[in-house]
This record gives C-alpha cells, structure tokens and sequence, in this order.
C-alpha cells in the first residue's frame, strides 16, 4: 500500500516534457496484456542463483587464466611473436586482418547508431501513447470525482479506492499503476478522508521530485519524467505521467506510470538481433576479403615459390600463366625471363663442362706420349756414360727437361682442375703433425743438398684435422721445399699449433726474404720474385698458387710474411672441423724473433748454418700475444701486421698487400 | 724363369717402350692393344701380373679389369692417365691391387711390378686369428669356422700384416709400406678401397666391423 510521505531524491530525475494541450484522450484506451507477466515472480530467484554462478563461473576463469599466463607465458609470447612474424610475411593475412578490424568498427558505429534510433523511437511511442491514456484516465477520474455523492468517510475512501483501482485497467494485467498524493501546504477541510493512494508497492517516492514539482507548481497540465519503479524484487524502467484532480475541495496530485518493460524487452531483441546479424557479417566480410585476397594473393606468391625455385637452381621452373590479366602478363614476362636465363647458364654449363672434358682430354693425350717419352729419356739418361760429350751431355737435358715439363703439365693441369671447379676435398681425420715428420722426411735429401737444417716445433701427441693428406702434404711439401731452395743454407724452422677450432703450421726460413710488396703477389700464378734471378729448381710457377686453391677447398688461410734480408714466413691456417671457420690463427704470421725485437737488430740478423737454435721459436712465446686478425681472406696472401711496430707498418700499393713490422 | 707380365695398352709407342723397360728389368712382355681381346689374350698367355691401361678402345680398362679378376687373382697394376679420384677408385674397386700414374718413371713401374711380384717371403706353418677368423699362412687359406673365405693374395697380405701384430695400430702409410712396398707416402685411398674390398669379403657386416677395426684418425687394427 503506497503512503503519503515524500522521500525526494531517491528517484532518478526524468527529463521533462511540457504538455500543455489537455485535450481528451482516445475512447477506447490500449489494452496491453504482457504475455509474460506469469513469468515475471520466478524471474528474481532465477537471477540471484544465476549471477551467483557467474560469480563463481568469473573467479575460477580469473584463476587459471592467471595460473595459466604464469605457466604459457613464453607460449603466449611465442605465438605473438607468430602473429607478428605472419603480418609481416604474409599479404592475405595482413589484408584479412585490416578487413576485419575496419569492419568491426564500422559495425560497432552503425550498430549503435542504429540501437540508438530504435530505443528513441520505441520510447517515443511508448510516451505519446502514456501521455494519450493518461489525459483520458485523468479526465475520467475527474468526471467520476466531480460526480461523486460526499456522504460520509467510508463511501468516500471506497468511491476513491474503486475509483482509482479503475485506472489501472480491467484483467489481470496492470496496465499502468498509479500514484495519488494530496497536494502539500492546503489548507485541510475537515471532510478530506483520503490522504494518498498508491498501486502495489509504489509510494510517492517513485516520483521524480522534479516532476513532483512540476505539477505542483502548473494549472491543470500534463507532465512526464522517466522512472524507475519496483515490481517484485526488480525494478523496472518506466514513464511516470502526472497531473492534477480535484476532489471535494482538495487537490490531489495524480501520477500514472507506465511500464516500459516491454519496450526494453524489444529493444534488447532487436539488439541481440543486431549482434548476431554483425558477427555473422563480420565472418562473412572476413571470408569475402580471405577469398579475394587468396585470388590475388595466391599468383604472386606462386610466382614467389617459382622464383625461389629458379633461384636454387630449378632452372626448368615455370609459372602457370592462366587467362590474360595483369597476372598473366606478370606470368608470361616470368616465364620469358627464366627461359632465357636458364638458356644463358646452360649454355655456361655445357661451356664449363667442355672446359672440364677438354682438360680430362689433354690431360689423358698429353699423358701417354708423355710417358713414353720419359722413358725413353730415362733409359738414354742411365746409358749416357757410353755416349760421346755431345750426345751425353743431349741425353741428361732431354732428361731434365722431360723432367721439368712434366711437372709443369701436371701443375697446369692441377690448376685447369681448380679452375673447371671439379676439385673436390677427400677430407679424413689426420694427424697433421704425423704428416709433416713425412714431409720433412721427403724433404730431407733436399735440405741436405742446401745444408740447411729443419726445425720442427710442435705440441706432444697429435693434432688430427679432418683434411685431405694428399692435399695438405703437397701444400707443405711446396712450403717446406721453397723454404729450404730460399732459405740460403740458414735452418728453416716449421712451428704447429692448434686451438679449440684450428690448427697453425708457420714455415720460418732465414734467407733472402722478400719485400712486404713481394709477399702480397707471391701467390699470383707463374709469379717469380725476381725475374732475373735463376731457377735453381725448375718449379713451375704454379705451386703456391696449387696451394692456395688447396687451402681454399679447405676453408683455411694461407698467407705469406716477408722482410728482405731477415726471411720468410708462411703460415697455413685450418679449421679442425671441416665445415668450421677460422677466426684466429693460433701461430702469428710475422715470426716472434722479428716482432719482439728492434728493428735495427733484424736488418742485420745474420745465422750460420751451425747458429740454429738461435731464432726463437714462435710457437714457444705466448701465441696469442702479437697475433692479429687477418685482414684480407685466405686467399689474399696478405700478411696482417703484428701489433709491434705499426708506426713502421709499410703498405704496398694493392688492398691486398702483406703489411710487416718494417720497411725494407 | 722369367716372370711373364701382359701389358694392355693402345698406344703402341707406350707398350713398346713398356716392353723396352720390362725386358730389360728381366721380365717377359706379352702385348695386348685391345681390351675386347684382353681376356683372351690372358687366357692364353697365363702372365704373372697385368699392366692395364685404363683407357682402352672397345672394352674399356674396368671392364677387362673385372672379367680378370672374375676367373683369376693375379695381380694387377693399372696404368692410368687420370688421376681424378673417381677414376683411380673406380679402377681399384673393380679389382686391381694398384695403379701407376701416367707419367710415370721406368723404375716407378718396375718398383711396382716387383713389389706386386714379390714372392711371398718363406712362410713358416703359421696359424692366425682375428676375431673368428682363422688365417693359415703358409696355406694361403682363410677360414670362418668350416667356411672357406677366398681373398686376392693383396688382400690376403693386408690380413695377415694386421693379424700379426694385433696390438698395433697399422697407420695407412705403414700399411702401404708394409702391403704395397711404397717406400714413401702414396695414395692412401689405395688402402682405403683395399679395407673396403677385405671388409665385404671376410666381416659379418661390413657396415659393423669386428675383423678390421677403424682407429679413427690413425688407421686400422685388428678386431680382438
């Protein structure tokens, strides 16, 4: 039952609408019956248990999605990665997802928009029929009012209670509730038995005070505010309609509310209905520009799969040219390209490969004659004691020249072999320091000729590499005997070292030397240090450059060092692994004894043949404490200075030039 | 008695000079130019050793090479003017028990044949294990249990060097010092196509050995 007293402020404020028309409303009132008004009692109960479930439903999903970035957080961060690595590298899906964002907020504007629209529109109509019913319910209870017998209290109360009962509408729904106060601050006639009158539940306080106001302060005029009003245990929005009536001397304030339950029930359907229409285009709009893109997309990388191809190798790779779009045209020109690329290398190949069976040819031509050749000047050298001057001393140069070609056709034929790009590496683990005692064991007629020592330097046990001993065996047969054929008689001195990853064999000789700007060219093919100067051996010209090609196959470093009058160095660098890189050479190139001394001594560091422990051993000092990085490659020859005397460094004119401690 | 050697060569300047050299050293050339008549020139001739030229109009070197070895273990030596790997290994995988690169000095050639000559040294009755491998050397025989392994005498050679001394890693050098009477580092792919061919022959699984162990970076042992 309602009471009379007034809480202002506890209602929402409504806005309000001036009415000042006060015609009559339409006979026949609408009769809105709502369906579900049964259901309504259950629905509180129903909601309470529901939202504790949510409740409990939230805070376990908080918990393991807490617990769960905790544990997968380098999941997480792993698959954002993925995504980030995916628009970057992928067209479609950056496409896609671009479509897809800008639809979403395009939706998202016109779906509110829309809602909007529809929520004002509902309310408006919802409000000129209330203002409509009320006018009519107003009049009536005023026509009834002034009609009315005041007789004594109890058929006054009863005439009202019936009265107003009346207004909220015939069946078992309440069409609109009502709200009947006596106007405040009147004087108070001694008749006036009915105080206020409320629907179920309602009391004054329902009322908008500002609305209250309103009414108060007007004529006969009709007002509204929105509201909110309890039904059950909820409360529901509503439009509260307010006017004056008049009954035997007092005036009595009378609100009528409206129930928009039904109109927020549509609202939120058309809503729903909008939400799920949104998700469903949102999917197909992002199908749409997948499958649009995928038809753009899709040639392009074709075309990008196709050119990696060609690009490895695939050289009979072809595009699909379909149709006569910009694709296609793309496709053709493609096509056109690799045609003629895979023309320009095949016909390299079939170029390279005569190159290579012409060498194999010559190689097996020149051979046999070669051969026979050889022996028949061996067999004329062994019987030159029964031939006259002339022809003894015709028999030991065919001899010794059959001698010389030979080695420089099978040098030639080495380097044609490098060259063609047909050598390949036998590579087997070895002990190099093994492979070396063989060398100098080879070389040891040699060093006696020259009377010259060899010096070997090197850690206990083995140091196996995993190399190709034919190879390596030539490279330092080559280094060991120009050593021996430079080093004018004085010891030659062969250090090794190794380290995690490589292994360094320096050969040291005394001799000549050579100027930093002979040492940078000392690799060049059929090079010679000084051209006028006699080949005491008859090399070829070609053996350091073999070596160098051998290094190469290798992945090591060959590089020279040199300083006129003092000697030579040459160190040959390896990694231990085949396939592994070198980063430091563990054995300097510029020998120890010149790089720790003054300049002054080197120029006239003279060793006799006796004097051969004398030059320090590079391999005994500290390594790593004068070395330095090679500038140049392995294949440069060039001599990276030491740290020693860099102000002294000369330069030769090329990039590749050997750089040593000082000028000659 | 002189140690008959048959020379298979197309060029007929090579063979003649070969036959030069040969006769002098105190063997007996017989002359083959073609390799389809190799074989029948073989047959016919019986030599104690074969000098093959690798390169031969119709049948070409490997080829005679096989059909040799197929009904004989005589010892074979190839001439060849190539020397790329793949020629050289081809050769001594289809049965020759050396090779000689052109161009190659009369007493390089003779050194070779000698040592592929060589009369095994007077061998004591001596028996031999290596793992279940039993090797009588004075019988020429090899032996798993009851079953009869037929080796070439080079791999025969290579067998026993590692059976006699079955404590001692054999390095490929030795080997080929000890095998193939190299005074000085050759082609050590010689040993290693040699232990391939041993191995398919006498081990249980050639891709698990037990009878010819590999000392990785060093050589090759005994199994125990």
């Amino acid at each position: 039952m309602g009471s009379g007293s007034e809480t202002p402020g506890s209602a929402p404020s409504g806005e309000h609408a001036r009415d000042g028309s006060r015609k009559p409303g339409p006979r026949s009132a609408p009769e809105h019956t709502d369906a579900f008004g049964a259901g309504l009692a259950r629905l509180p109960s129903q909601a309470r248990i529901w939202r504790r479930r949510a409740l409990i439903v939230v805070l376990r999903v908080a918990r393991l999605v807490r617990t769960g970035v905790d544990r997968i957080f380098p999941g997480i961060r792993y698959l954002l990665r993925s995504l980030q690595r995916r628009w970057r590298r992928s067209l479609q899906f950056r496409t896609v997802l671009t479509t897809l964002l800008l639809s979403i907020s395009s939706f998202a504007i016109v779906g509110a928009y829309l809602s909007n629209q529809i929520a004002n529109n509902l309310f408006q109509e919802r409000l000129t029929q209330a203002e409509s019913e009320t006018r009519y319910n107003v009049k009536q209870v005023q026509d009834t009012f002034d009609g009315a017998q005041v007789t004594d209290q109890s058929s006054v109360i009863t005439l009202v209670y019936d009265t107003l009962n009346a207004v909220e509408g015939r069946g078992s729904v309440i069409q609109r509730r009502y709200v009947f106060e006596a106007m405040p601050e009147q004087t108070k006639p001694r008749n006036r038995w009915v105080e206020s009158r409320a629907s179920d539940q309602l009391t004054i306080s329902v009322i908008p005070p500002d609305l209250r106001k309103a009414v108060q302060d007007s004529g006969k005029e009709q007002f509204w505010a929105s509201t909110e009003f309890p039904v059950g245990t909820e409360d529901r929005p509503g439009i509260a309609v307010g006017n004056k009536v008049t009954f035997n001397g007092t005036v009595y304030e009378l609100y009528l509310i409206y129930d928009l339950n039904t109109a927020q029930q549509t609202l939120n359907e058309i809503q729903n209905v909008l939400w799920a229409g949104g998700a469903a285009l949102i999917l197909m709009i992002g199908a749409i520009a997948w499958y649009v893109t995928r038809n753009v997309v899709s040639p392009v990388s074709h075309a990008a799969v196709v050119s990696e191809k060609l690009a490895a190798g695939q050289l009979q790779e072809r595009m699909v040219v379909k149709g006569e779009d910009e694709m296609a045209r793309l496709g053709a020109s493609f096509n056109h390209m690799a045609a003629s690329l895979q023309e320009q290398i095949t016909q390299l190949a079939t170029l390279s490969q005569m190159q290579q069976r012409f060498v194999s040819d010559v190689s097996h031509e020149l051979r046999t004659p070669l051969t026979t050749v050889r022996m028949a000047a061996e067999v004329l050298y062994d019987a030159r004691d029964d031939f006259d001057p002339i022809n003894k001393r015709s028999a030991e140069l065919l001899y010794n020249q059959v001698e010389r070609f030979q080695s420089l056709l099978a040098d030639l034929l080495e380097i044609s072999r490098f060259d063609a790009g047909v050598a390949m590496l036998d590579a087997e683990a070895t002990d190099i320091v093994q492979l070396i005692s063989h060398v100098m064991e080879g070389a040891a007629p040699v060093a006696e000729e020259y009377g010259s020592e060899m010096l070997l330097n090197a850690p206990e046990g083995s140091v196996v590499v995993e190399m190709d001993s034919r190879r390596i065996d030539r490279i330092l047969r080559n280094l060991i005997l120009n050593a021996l054929e430079h080093g004018e008689g004085r010891p030659v001195n062969i250090s090794v070292a190794s380290t995690a990853d490589a292994v360094a064999v320096t050969v040291r000789d005394h001799g000549i030397g050579m100027s930093p700007a002979e040492a940078a060219r000392v690799f060049d093919r059929f090079w010679r240090a000084d051209p006028a100067r006699a080949r005491t051996t008859g090399g070829s010209g070609l053996g350091l450059s073999i070596a160098t090609e051998d290094t190469k196959l290798h992945n090591g470093w060959l590089q020279a060092w040199g300083n006129t009058g003092v000697g030579s160095s040459f160190r040959l660098t390896l990694p231990l692994k085949q396939g592994g890189t070198i980063t430091k050479s563990p054995l300097p190139l510029e020998p120890a004894d010149v790089a720790l001394g003054s300049p002054g001594d080197h120029s006239v560091l003279v060793l006799g043949p006796g004097a051969a422990a004398v030059p320090k051993d590079p391999a005994a000092g500290d390594p790593d404490a004068v070395d330095s990085a090679p500038a140049g490659g392995p294949d440069s020859g060039a001599a990276p200075a030491t740290d020693a005397e860099p102000a002294a460094a000369a330069r030769a004119g090329t990039p590749e030039a050997a750089r040593t401690g000082k000028q000659s | 008695m002189k140690a008959r050697i048959l020379v298979v060569d197309d060029d007929e300047a090579l063979a003649e000079m070969i036959g030069i050299v040969l006769r002098n050293d105190g063997f007996e050339p017989v002359f083959c130019a073609d390799g389809g008549q190799a074989l029948d020139v073989f047959r016919s001739s019986k030599p104690d050793l074969v000098l093959l030229d690798l390169m031969l109009p119709g049948t070409d070197g490997i080829e005679v090479c096989r059909q040799i070895r197929s009904e004989s273990d005589v010892p074979i030596v190839m001439l060849t003017a190539k020397s790329d790997t793949s020629d050289v290994v081809r050769g001594l995988e289809s049965g020759a028990d050396d090779y000689v690169p052109k161009p190659f000095k009369p007493a390089e050639l003779v050194a070779r044949v000698r040592a592929r000559l060589r009369p095994g040294d007077q061998k004591a009755p001596e028996t031999l294990r290596i793992a279940d491998i039993t090797i009588d050397v004075a019988g020429h025989l090899v032996s798993r249990g009851d079953e009869r392994i037929s080796l070439t005498p080079l791999e025969f050679d290579l067998l026993v060097a590692l059976a006699r001394k079955p404590w001692q890693v054999f390095t490929r050098e030795l080997l080929l010092e000890q095998v193939w009477g190299y005074r000085h580092a050759a082609d050590t792919r010689l040993v290693n196509v040699h232990v391939q061919r041993l191995r398919s022959k006498i081990e249980r699984d050639p891709e698990a050995p037990e009878v010819v162990m590999t000392v990785r970076g060093v050589g090759y042992k005994a199994g125990s």
